[in-house]
C-alpha cells in the first residue's frame, strides 16, 4: 500500500468520525428541541402568556349628579392625562426631564410624583399630569416611543358644569388620602387616578357614585406598552349610580343672581315634602379647581377673602335670627296662655331693666301694640315685655319644636347646631346663671340665639305646614323622611300666619310691597330680621345710631328674611340671610320674594310670565 | 465526449454542478426570507428583501468561485491566508469599534469584517499545509508546530477584538482539519489533557468581563434573570410555547411582542420554533443535516488531499455555525454572537458561507484534478 493510500484511508476514517460527530450533535439538538417543545411545552406556554398578558384595573365611571329635572350638576369629562409606570422606567429623573420638555411640571408636582412612586408598588401607574390641553397630549403621544413606561391615557375627570353654583352642597372629589385608604379596603382607592368624594354630597353618597372596578386583559410587549386589549364583558367596570337631588338648578341660579356680590345663604324648601329646592351659600368657589388641583394663588385668594367663599354658610353659619325668632316667642306665649292676643302693650321705644335700658328698633316707639301689630311692625318692646312673663324655658321649647338647635341628616355635613339658649345651656356652657336681660335679648333673636339659614327655613316650613315637623330632604332615593307631628295648636299657628301675612301684604308691614309676590292671586307671608353684629353704646344712641351705609362692611347688620307662599295654601318656604346686608326689609326680603316667585312659576302654580310683568308695571305705577 | 467539445469546458462544468447542494442551500435561504419577514412583523423592506437579493447575488458568486480550477485555489491559498492575516493586523490598529468590539475595517464604501474572511483563509492554508506535508511528519513536532502556528496567528488577533464566538469557531475548525489530516491519537490525548488544565485558567484570566459573565450565566441562569440570561429564558419560552405544530406563521406572540431580542439575526430559530413548532424545527435541522452530509460525501469523492481537507474544513465551519447557534438558542450553550447560516439576516455571513460552498463546489467539479504532492520535502 502506498503512502497516499494509507493517507486516504486515514482520512476516510476520520471523515467518518466527523460525520458521526455531526450526527451526534444533531441528535442532541433534536432531543433538546423535543424536550422544550413537547415535554415542557405546557410550562413554556404558560410563561409565554404571562409575558403576553397583564390585567389592568379599570376605573369605573363615577355616577353623575343631576338636579330634580335632570339638569347636570356633576358629570365626567374626558381628561387627557399622562401616567408613568415606575417599574418600566430606568431613570425616573431623566424621564421626568424629558416629559418636562413637552409638559411643564411644577416643582410641587414633581415632588408629588416622586413621592407617589416611592409609596406605591412599581406596577401601579402614577399620575404625572392631567387635564392636559389637546396639543400637549398629542405632543407627548408622539414622544412615547422614547419614553419607556410613560403612558398617555384618556381618562375621566369630574366636572361641575355650573362651576361654583352647587359647590358647597356637592362638595368635590380628590385623591384618596391615607386615612381613606386605611378605612376602606377597596383596591380602587389605591389607584392614583381614582377619585373619591371629599366633601358634600360627593362624600356622603360616595359609595353609590363609585361603582365597582373592572379589569382589562391587555397584551403587552417587552417594554410594557399595551399592544392590544382583550376586553371581556364579564370583567367590565360597573359605572357608579347616577344620583338625583331635589334641587332645582334654575332656582338656585336665580338665588345666586339675586345675591349678586353679597355674602350669605339662601334656602328654598318644599313645605309639604321637605325637599330642598335651593341650598346656596354665597359667595361660592369653583369646585373644578379642587378637581384639577388648587394652585397656591387660588388658595391664598380664597383664604384671604373676607366673605369666606369656602365656608358653607347656609348650613354651617350660625347667625342671630333676630326678629324672625319672634314667632317662637309668640307661639310660646299662646301655648302657655300667657299672651292674650288682644292685650295691648304700649311701646315707648325703650324698656328699663334694672339699670340697663332695652331699646326698640324704632327709637320713638310704636305706641300700643297687640300681638298681630307687634309682629307686623316688629316691635321689640312688646317681646321684651312678653318674654319676661313667658320665661326662657317655654320659648326655648317651642324654638326646638320649630326645628332650631338641631342638625338634619340629609347628606351634607358641616351643619351648625345653632344655639337655642336656656338656663341649663348657660350654666353648662358659660357656668353662669340666667339673667332677665338674657331673656330680653333672646326674645328678639339676639344675644345667645344662633341659627343657620337652613334652620330658619325649616322653622318657616313647619309654621307654614302647620301639622308636620318638616325635615329637609336632598338626595332623591335616600330614605324619605317621615315627619313627626308638629304638636303646635293650629289656631295659634293661624294667628301667627295671619300676622306674618300682614308683614308682607298689609300696608305698614315691615316687608310690605303692593302685590308683593308679583303673581296675580297669590300672596305671601314672612318675617324680617336685622341681625345686629355690634353693641350700640349709650353715646351713640344719644348722637343718633349710625346708619348702616356709614359703617364698614363687617360691622353692618345681617339682613334676614323668612317667608312662605302661597299664603292660603303654603307650598314653598324660604329663608335668606345676607351677611352685613343692612335692614331686613331690604336685601333679604327681596331675595326671598324673588325666589318664591320663581319657585311657584317653575312649579306651575302661577300663570305665565306675562301676568307677572303686567303686575310689576302696576306695582310701579302705584 | 461530444458535449464537452461542442459547448466548451465552462458550460460542461455548469452541467456538472451538484444541483442537490444548490437546492438545499436555497431551501434554507427561502426559510430565511420567510422568517425574517415574520420577525420584522411582515415588513418586506426590513430585511426579507435584502436577504432575498443577497441570496440571489451570492449564488452568482458561488458559481463563479466554483468555475475556478482547484489548482488556482491551491496556489493562492497561502497568499489568501497572508492577506487575511494582514487585514486582521490592520483591524487591530485601525479598526472601528462597534458595541465595544473592534471587528471592522472601514474601507469608505463598505465595512469589512476580516475575521469572517479568515474563516475561509485558514481552511485554505491548513488544507494546503497538510496537502504538502508528508504523512509521516504530521504527528512530528515540527509538523504539529507548523499547524499550530497557522491556527494561532489569526486566533490571537480575533480574540483581541474581542470576538469569542469567531475565535472558538476558527480555532475549532483548524483543529478539526488537524484531526482529519491524520494526527496521531497520542498527540490528541496530550492536547486534550493540556486543554483540561489550561482552559479554566484561560477563562479566569484571558476573557473580558462580559464574556466571563455569559459563560457563568449559562452555567447558572438564575444569576441574572433580566440581564444576560434573559435572552436564553425568553428564547426557550418562545420555542417551548410553540409546541409540536407551532402557533402558525406570523402568529408568534413572543415574536410579535418583541420578547426575544435579535430574532431577525442570531435568534431567528426562535421564530421558526414558535411559529412552526417542533415540525418546523425538525425540517430545518434535517435540511442542515442533509447539506452537511452531502458535503462530507462530496469530500470523499475527491482524489486529492487538498480538496478533501478543504471541503471537510469548510463544512466543519458551517456545521459549527449551525450547532453553536442552535445550541445557544435552545439554552445548551452560552450566548455567543453566532448567526444561523443562510437563515439569519446579515450580509457578511452569506458572503462567507456562499464562497465556502463555491470552494466546495470547485473541489467537486475538479475532483479528478491531480495536484503536485510535496513528497519528500
Amino acid at each position: 500500500m502506498s503512502d497516499a493510500d494509507i493517507e486516504s484511508q486515514t482520512l476516510n476514517r476520520r471523515a467518518f468520525f466527523l460525520a458521526a460527530g455531526g450526527l451526534a450533535a444533531f441528535t442532541a439538538l433534536g432531543s433538546r428541541l423535543y424536550y422544550l417543545q413537547v415535554i415542557r411545552s405546557e410550562d413554556y406556554r404558560v410563561l409565554s402568556d404571562k409575558n403576553r398578558f397583564n390585567y389592568n384595573i379599570v376605573i369605573p365611571s363615577r355616577g353623575r349628579i343631576f338636579d330634580r329635572y335632570g339638569a347636570p350638576l356633576a358629570i365626567n369629562k374626558q381628561n387627557y392625562r399622562v401616567v408613568i409606570v415606575p417599574e418600566q422606567v430606568k431613570n425616573i429623573e431623566q424621564t421626568l426631564d424629558n416629559i418636562e420638555k413637552t409638559i411643564p411640571l411644577r416643582t410641587a408636582t414633581r415632588k408629588r410624583i416622586l413621592k407617589d412612586i416611592r409609596e406605591n408598588a412599581g406596577f401601579i401607574p402614577v399620575l404625572v399630569d392631567e387635564n392636559l390641553a389637546w396639543n400637549s397630549f398629542a405632543a407627548i403621544n408622539l414622544k412615547t416611543p422614547e419614553l419607556a413606561g410613560v403612558m398617555p391615557e384618556v381618562g375621566e375627570g369630574r366636572y361641575y358644569p355650573n362651576k361654583g353654583l352647587f359647590a358647597h352642597t356637592l362638595g368635590y372629589v380628590g385623591r384618596a388620602g391615607p386615612r381613606d385608604v386605611k378605612a376602606d379596603p377597596d383596591p380602587l382607592l389605591r389607584q392614583p387616578t381614582f377619585r373619591v368624594g371629599k366633601t358634600g354630597v360627593e362624600a356622603t353618597v360616595d359609595k353609590r357614585l363609585r361603582g365597582s372596578s373592572g379589569r382589562l386583559k391587555v397584551e403587552v410587549n417587552a417594554v410594557g406598552r399595551i399592544v392590544r386589549e382583550w376586553p371581556d364583558p364579564k370583567d367590565r367596570a360597573q359605572a357608579g349610580e347616577d344620583v338625583y337631588l331635589t334641587l332645582d338648578a334654575n332656582l338656585q341660579r336665580r338665588a345666586a343672581e339675586l345675591f349678586e356680590d353679597d355674602s350669605g345663604g339662601a334656602v328654598v324648601i318644599d313645605v309639604l315634602t321637605g325637599e330642598l329646592r335651593t341650598l346656596l351659600s354665597m359667595p361660592t368657589f369653583d369646585g373644578n379647581l379642587f378637581v384639577t388641583g388648587l394652585t397656591r394663588e387660588d388658595m391664598v385668594r380664597m383664604n384671604s377673602d373676607e366673605k369666606r367663599p369656602q365656608f358653607n354658610k347656609v348650613i354651617g353659619g350660625g347667625y342671630p335670627p333676630a326678629s324672625t325668632f319672634k314667632m317662637a316667642v309668640m307661639l310660646a306665649g299662646l301655648k302657655t296662655g300667657i299672651i292674650n292676643p288682644y292685650e295691648q302693650i304700649t311701646c315707648r321705644g325703650k324698656v328699663p331693666l334694672g339699670n340697663r335700658m332695652f331699646h326698640c328698633w324704632r327709637p320713638r316707639g310704636h305706641g300700643p301694640m297687640n300681638l298681630r301689630d307687634s309682629l307686623k311692625n316688629s316691635c321689640d318692646v312688646y317681646y321684651y315685655e312678653m318674654s319676661q312673663r313667658i320665661g326662657i324655658s317655654n320659648i326655648a321649647a317651642i324654638a326646638r319644636q320649630l326645628g332650631l338647635g338641631q342638625r338634619y341628616d340629609f347628606g351634607v355635613s358641616g351643619q351648625t347646631l345653632g344655639i337655642v339658649p336656656d338656663e341649663e345651656w348657660k350654666r353648662k356652657r358659660l357656668s353662669q346663671g340666667w339673667r332677665m336681660g338674657d331673656t330680653f335679648n333672646a326674645a328678639i333673636g339676639q344675644g345667645f340665639v344662633l341659627a343657620s339659614p337652613l334652620q330658619l327655613a325649616v322653622m318657616t316650613a313647619r309654621i307654614a305646614n302647620g301639622r308636620a315637623a318638616v325635615t329637609p330632604y336632598l338626595v332623591i332615593d335616600e330614605a324619605v323622611p317621615e315627619f313627626e307631628p308638629l304638636g303646635i295648636d293650629t289656631e295659634h299657628l293661624a294667628m301667627i300666619k295671619d300676622a306674618m301675612w300682614s308683614v308682607c301684604e298689609e300696608p305698614g308691614g315691615t316687608a310690605y310691597r303692593p302685590n308683593g309676590l308679583g303673581i296675580k292671586g297669590l300672596q305671601m307671608a314672612g318675617k324680617t330680621g336685622t341681625g345686629q353684629v355690634r353693641g350700640i353704646s349709650k353715646s351713640e344712641r344719644l348722637t343718633g345710631v349710625l346708619n348702616n351705609q356709614n359703617l364698614p362692611w363687617e360691622l353692618r347688620d345681617h339682613s334676614i328674611f323668612v317667608g312662605y307662599a302661597p299664603f292660603d295654601k303654603p307650598r314653598f318656604a324660604a329663608a335668606v340671610i345676607v351677611e352685613h346686608g343692612g335692614s331686613g326689609a331690604g336685601r333679604a326680603a327681596n331675595i326671598v320674594r324673588g325666589l318664591l316667585q320663581r319657585a311657584l312659576e317653575r312649579d306651575g302654580l302661577s300663570e305665565k310670565q306675562e301676568t307677572r310683568k303686567t303686575s310689576e308695571r302696576e306695582g310701579q305705577e302705584l | 465526449m461530444l458535449r464537452d467539445q461542442s459547448v466548451g469546458p465552462t458550460i460542461s462544468k455548469l452541467y456538472e454542478i451538484n444541483w442537490l447542494l444548490i437546492t438545499f442551500i436555497y431551501l434554507l435561504g427561502m426559510i430565511g426570507v420567510a422568517m425574517i419577514y415574520a420577525a420584522t412583523d411582515g415588513v418586506w423592506s426590513h430585511g426579507a428583501v435584502q436577504h432575498l437579493i443577497r441570496m440571489a447575488f451570492s449564488g452568482g458568486l458561488l458559481v463563479f468561485v466554483a468555475m475556478i480550477d482547484v489548482k488556482v485555489w491551491y496556489n493562492l491559498s497561502y497568499l489568501v491566508y497572508l492577506f487575511a492575516l494582514i487585514l486582521l493586523f490592520f483591524v487591530d490598529i485601525f479598526g472601528i469599534t462597534v458595541n465595544g468590539s473592534q471587528r471592522w475595517l472601514d474601507l469608505g464604501f463598505m465595512r469589512l469584517q476580516p475575521s469572517e474572511f479568515m474563516k475561509l483563509a485558514l481552511v485554505l492554508a491548513m488544507a494546503r499545509y497538510y496537502h504538502d506535508l508528508p504523512a509521516w511528519r504530521v504527528s512530528k513536532f515540527t509538523g504539529v508546530l507548523g499547524a499550530i502556528l497557522i491556527i494561532a496567528l489569526p486566533v490571537q488577533f480575533i480574540l483581541r477584538q474581542p470576538d469569542l464566538g469567531t475565535t472558538l469557531l476558527v480555532a475549532a475548525t483548524g483543529l478539526v482539519v488537524v484531526f482529519l489530516a491524520g494526527i496521531n491519537w497520542r498527540v490528541i490525548a496530550i492536547a486534550i489533557g493540556s486543554a483540561i488544565v489550561f482552559v479554566p485558567l484561560f477563562i479566569k484570566f484571558g476573557l473580558k468581563e462580559y464574556q466571563r459573565s455569559r459563560i457563568l450565566t449559562f452555567l447558572d441562569p438564575s444569576r441574572d434573570p433580566t440581564g444576560a440570561s434573559y435572552h436564553i429564558t425568553q428564547s426557550k419560552i418562545a420555542l417551548g410555547s410553540g409546541g409540536v405544530s407551532g402557533k402558525g406563521f406570523m402568529n408568534g406572540t413572543q415574536r410579535q411582542l418583541e420578547w426575544v431580542p435579535e430574532n431577525r439575526t442570531d435568534f431567528i430559530f426562535t421564530v421558526i420554533g414558535e411559529e412552526f413548532g417542533l415540525v418546523g424545527g425538525f425540517i430545518t435541522m434535517s435540511i442542515y443535516a442533509a447539506l452537511i452530509g452531502l458535503c462530507i460525501w462530496l469530500a470523499l469523492q475527491c482524489k486529492n488531499m487538498f480538496s478533501q481537507l478543504l471541503i471537510l474544513g469548510l463544512t466543519t465551519t458551517f456545521a459549527l455555525y449551525v450547532f453553536i447557534n442552535l445550541g445557544m438558542v435552545m439554552g445548551l450553550l452560552p450566548v455567543v454572537g453566532v448567526p444561523l447560516p443562510l437563515i439569519s439576516y446579515g450580509g457578511t455571513v452569506i458572503l462567507t458561507v456562499m464562497t465556502s460552498f463555491g470552494l466546495i463546489m470547485a473541489c467537486h467539479l475538479h475532483r479528478n484534478s491531480e495536484l503536485p504532492r510535496g513528497g519528500g520535502r
